[in-house]
């Protein structure tokens, strides 16, 4: 049997709950010829208040309560790991979520049926540089293009429709400008801030053991989250914007907005009343030629109430091309 | 799929604060953001895990609760599992939301004495007790400062709104100035306001499905395993032919007759109304690119969203069955569909005056989409009430594309009617006022569910479902009660008096309408009851001297009988229950309240009856159900 192989133990925050796990794992570790002389939480690690120290490691065992296909890792971790491992060194506990980032970084991924483990095949004179230029490219934000490339490109979505790919219209278009339909396919578009969410990714599965009894009722009573008076203090806006001529009676109005609007309606009303009067035969059809003299010298009474005048006597009327019927079918006048 | 990191959640009873939402999605979206837009009530809680950065807008109903669908999931039987109810739990650590960053907008009405509380036990629970991080102050918007005027304190609803907008906007600018474009950073653009983006998913014809007939195969609603389907029963007008006021007895019953509806007084019904043949016939006669395909079979090009599910998915999925089922045609268009339609104002052929018209109509399309006042918009659709349907009509160079019709045209809801039978009856009673008015424009306005409604014939299947309020609480059945009710108000109360067995002793019932002879609803059935004994009456007629000589509101009876009232309130733990219309009717009847109890319940001051009251509604003994 070789020498006893250094270990590194380390261990995801929600373990800290099932001490007993820890102790599995170590007291497994002589049969395997480990020893465990580093132990930290892999959140120390990850927020770089510990440093691991380089091309120290035979094994490093990566311990979480997480299923294996749902574990979630901070990707620039797997680098930093690597550095911290003798070639040909072992890790476990990461799965094949991450198996891309395992090849990528120069890790063999050996799966023997009983057991899973990354083998660190890149020699001690490359790994000492690769990954770390990762590193840095990363923290420096754009780093070079190389670097970044090779990186987390491999969402497939990106390839192909990156960019936004602009489409023609459907037929029904005539010959006038038609309008610009993009397809938005928001997959391609992803947050740029990786580096900052994983420094939530092991507190967000501690997190994910409250779900686990959603029909428990134990819950705060509602009303006592708003306090009588007092307190709750919030900053008003004062905009910019004068415009004031809006009046909105309130459904409750006693301030007589409500019988200003409906006295506005009935004057309205009784001008269409003087000058188009419906029969009964009308209201069905009206022809708008037959008295010129019906529509104002403004031009504006036959394009609809968004272009009329105030005082039009066409007011709450559809529009209507002069010298055409048109139909009002289902306008009628009782209420 | 991960999560998105960004979210926008809305909660929303009239559809104001869900356009909010809509609009504050479009401009994420616009600037490339990926995030997710969504109902409190539909998102699910987990997802809350990987949310980083958090949007919530919020309105306050009722007696300072959370919008229905804060606490209800569109079409999934949720109760206790949507988000709200979640972080709701005592169990929760005061780290829970530590990773989340979040900014409150909420939507409220100052004259209502709980003004804007929804927003504050949204702010209080997700910061105060759960340690989320908040952006910035939330701000809140008071719908009677109505736009424009703002009555000096700033909380209009636009301008707070687009405050919060521009907060987001700036907050997320600085913090993600750049996006990813093929693993290269580029600097985030917005896409120009005329392009119209294409939705996840949308229509397109099913070229497997040959069967040209599709209108000839059955009809069915899909997705929604909540949704019921009631038989009409009955339909009959209650109101004398004469009175303005159309109102209905609408009785129908779960056409399963194996199935049973549980409910309680005080119950609501929600009811999926459709829009009418001639309606959509005169959308496709406007929108005539449409006819060639408007009965063949469609399918989605990436699966039935979500929004759609509510109430079912029609089948079989054609243009002129989703215009019918499921596009709300003739409600009033908000701002987020002038925003997705206006460059489709594109067809001078139909424009009598050529070009030049055409860019007057594409840029008062723009203004209605873009304009932060909204004032004309205001003056154009809301204030006459103008239906999209008469919108597209006034403006003849829209041409719309029929392939995203779900996400520019608002979908049609469901609408809540107070249950009027007794509880868990087989045959469901509602009492329903059918809306009837007029605005400046020709055309009398009508609501598209009591349109339905009022049509709806004897064998007739609607789609409905039952929701539960916990009106009265289960301590108080056996107290007396004063039921106060005036015209369709009374629907609630019904289930109450007919509760078997009869649980309350006391019931005092004050009803009041305009006419003994014309408004006075279900007066045989009343009348007999008052007979019986099993409910003392008060009716009480507004404009009706002959049979109404010395009162004419419900408030002037209760004075009227002041003191044995207010005895029952103080001194037998009396529940007060009061339904109807809003407006000046609960505030006038609770003013009453108070005078009477310092007149005749020991109370001196206004502040001491005042508080009397304010307890009386903490024990839920003072129950107002307006709407």
């Amino acid at each position: 049997m070789s020498a006893t192989r250094i270990g590194l133990l380390l261990i995801h925050p929600a373990v800290t709950t099932t001490p007993e796990l820890v102790q599995d794992v170590k007291e497994g570790a002589g049969a395997r010829n480990i020893k465990f002389v580093d132990q930290y939480l892999i959140n120390k690690v990850n927020d770089s208040s510990i440093k691991l120290k380089p091309a120290s490691y035979d094994v490093i065992h990566y311990l979480t309560p997480e299923k294996a296909d749902a574990i979630l890792f901070p990707k620039k971790l797997i680098p930093v790991l690597q550095a911290a491992m003798k070639p040909s060194a072992t890790l476990y506990g990461l799965s094949d979520v991450y198996k891309v980032d395992a090849l990528i970084n120069g890790f063999e991924v050996v799966n023997t049926g009983s057991e899973y483990y990354w083998v660190n095949k890149a020699d001690a004179a490359t790994t000492s540089a690769k990954p770390l230029a990762k590193l840095v490219s990363l923290k420096s934000g754009s780093g070079n293009a190389k670097s970044s490339a090779a990186l987390p490109s491999f969402k497939k979505k990106t390839e192909g429709s990156a960019l936004p790919s602009f489409k023609k219209m459907p037929t029904f278009a005539k010959k006038a400008e038609s309008a610009q339909i993009i397809k938005l396919d928001d997959d391609q578009d992803e947050l740029d801030d990786d580096l900052e969410e994983d420094e939530e990714v092991f507190s967000d599965f501690s997190k994910t053991q409250f779900f686990d009894d959603m029909e428990d009722e134990d819950s705060i009573e509602e009303d006592s989250l708003v306090a009588e008076k007092g307190q709750n203090v919030v900053t008003m806006i004062t905009c910019g914007k004068t415009k004031t001529s809006r009046k909105k009676a309130c459904k409750d109005c006693s301030c007589g907005i409500k019988e200003e609007e409906e006295k506005e309606i009935d004057n309205i009303r009784s001008q269409q009343e003087r000058v188009v009067q419906f029969t009964e035969d009308e209201l069905t059809e009206i022809d708008f030629t037959i008295e010129g003299k019906k529509v104002g010298g403004c031009g504006s009474c036959s394009l609809g109430d968004a272009f009329r005048c105030s005082g039009c006597p066409y007011l709450g009327l559809p529009a209507f091309k002069p010298g055409e019927k048109i139909n009002l079918t289902s306008i009628s006048d009782d209420l | 799929m991960a999560p998105n990191k960004i979210a926008i959640l809305y909660g929303s009873e009239t559809g104001n604060t869900e356009d909010f939402a809509k609009i504050l999605s479009y401009k994420l979206q616009r600037l490339h953001y990926p995030h997710t837009l969504s109902t409190l009530g539909d998102f699910n809680p987990k997802d809350i895990i990987g949310t980083r950065y958090l949007f919530i807008l919020c309105a306050t109903t009722g007696q300072g609760e959370l919008p229905r669908n804060c606490h209800e999931h569109s079409f999934l039987d949720w109760k206790n599992r949507t988000l709200w109810a979640f972080l709701k739990k005592k169990n929760l650590p005061a780290n829970f939301l530590s990773h989340v960053n979040v900014a409150f907008f909420g939507l409220g009405d100052s004259s209502y004495p709980k003004f804007n509380h929804a927003i504050r036990k949204l702010h209080s629970r997700m910061v105060g007790q759960l340690g989320a991080h908040e952006l910035f102050d939330r701000l809140e918007a008071d719908e009677q400062a109505m736009a424009g005027s703002n009555k000096g304190t700033g909380a209009g609803v636009e301008s707070v709104y687009f405050e919060y907008e521009k907060r987001v906007l700036e907050f997320l600018g600085g913090k993600f100035p750049k996006r990813k474009v093929e693993g290269k950073m580029v600097e985030r653009t917005p896409i120009d306001d005329s392009v119209y983006l294409q939705p996840r998913s949308y229509l397109m014809l099913d070229e497997s499905d040959d069967s040209t007939a599709s209108q000839n195969s059955p009809m069915k609603f899909s997705n929604d395993s909540a949704i019921r389907y009631g038989r009409v029963e009955t339909n009959t007008r209650i109101t004398a032919d004469d009175h303005f006021q159309d109102v209905r007895e609408f009785v129908f019953a779960n056409a399963d007759s194996s199935k049973e509806d549980k409910y309680e007084a005080g119950d609501t019904a929600s009811v999926f109304p459709c829009n009418s043949d001639e309606a959509v016939q005169q959308f496709l006669d406007n929108q005539d690119q449409w006819l060639p395909v408007a009965d063949k079979p469609l399918k989605f090009t990436n699966g039935i969203p979500d929004a759609l599910k509510s109430g079912g998915v029609i089948e079989p999925l054609t243009l002129r069955n989703i215009l019918k089922y499921h596009c709300d045609i003739t409600c009033i268009p908000r701002t987020s569909f002038f925003m997705k339609v206006w460059m489709f104002a594109t067809d001078v052929e139909r424009m009598e005056r050529g070009e030049g018209q055409l860019e007057q109509q594409r840029d008062k399309l723009k203004e209605f989409a873009t304009d932060q006042d909204m004032q004309e918009l205001y003056d154009y659709c809301n204030r006459p009430r103008r239906s999209i349907l008469e919108v597209i009509e006034d403006f003849l160079s829209v041409r719309l594309p029929w392939e995203y019709c779900l996400d520019y045209l608002p979908l049609i809801r469901p609408r809540y009617y107070s249950i009027s039978s007794k509880p868990n009856d087989r045959n469901i009673q509602l009492t329903v006022a059918i809306v009837k008015y007029k605005t400046m424009l020709r055309k009398i306005r009508t609501g598209i569910c009591t349109d339905y409604i009022a049509k709806l014939n004897k064998g007739d299947i609607i789609r409905y479902n039952v929701h539960h309020n916990n009106l009265i609480r289960k301590e108080y059945r056996t107290n007396p009660m004063i039921l106060v009710s005036p015209g369709v108000g009374i629907a609630p109360l019904l289930s109450i008096i007919k509760e078997d067995p009869k649980q309350s002793s006391n019931l005092q019932l004050f009803f009041g309408c305009r006419f003994k002879d014309k408004d006075y609803l279900y007066e045989d059935t009343l009348e007999k009851w008052a007979a019986d004994g099993r409910v003392a009456l008060h009716p009480v007629f507004s404009r009706d001297r002959e049979n109404s000589p010395d009162t004419k509101y419900v408030q002037d009876v209760l004075w009227k009988l002041g003191d044995f009232v207010t005895n029952l309130m103080v001194n037998e733990n009396a529940l007060f229950v009061l339904c109807g219309a809003s407006g000046k009717m609960p505030i006038q009847v609770r003013l009453t309240v108070i005078e009477m109890l310092k007149k005749w319940g020991g109370f001196e001051s206004d502040e001491a009856a005042t508080a009397y009251l304010k307890e009386m509604e903490k024990q839920d003994r003072y129950l107002q159900e307006t709407w």
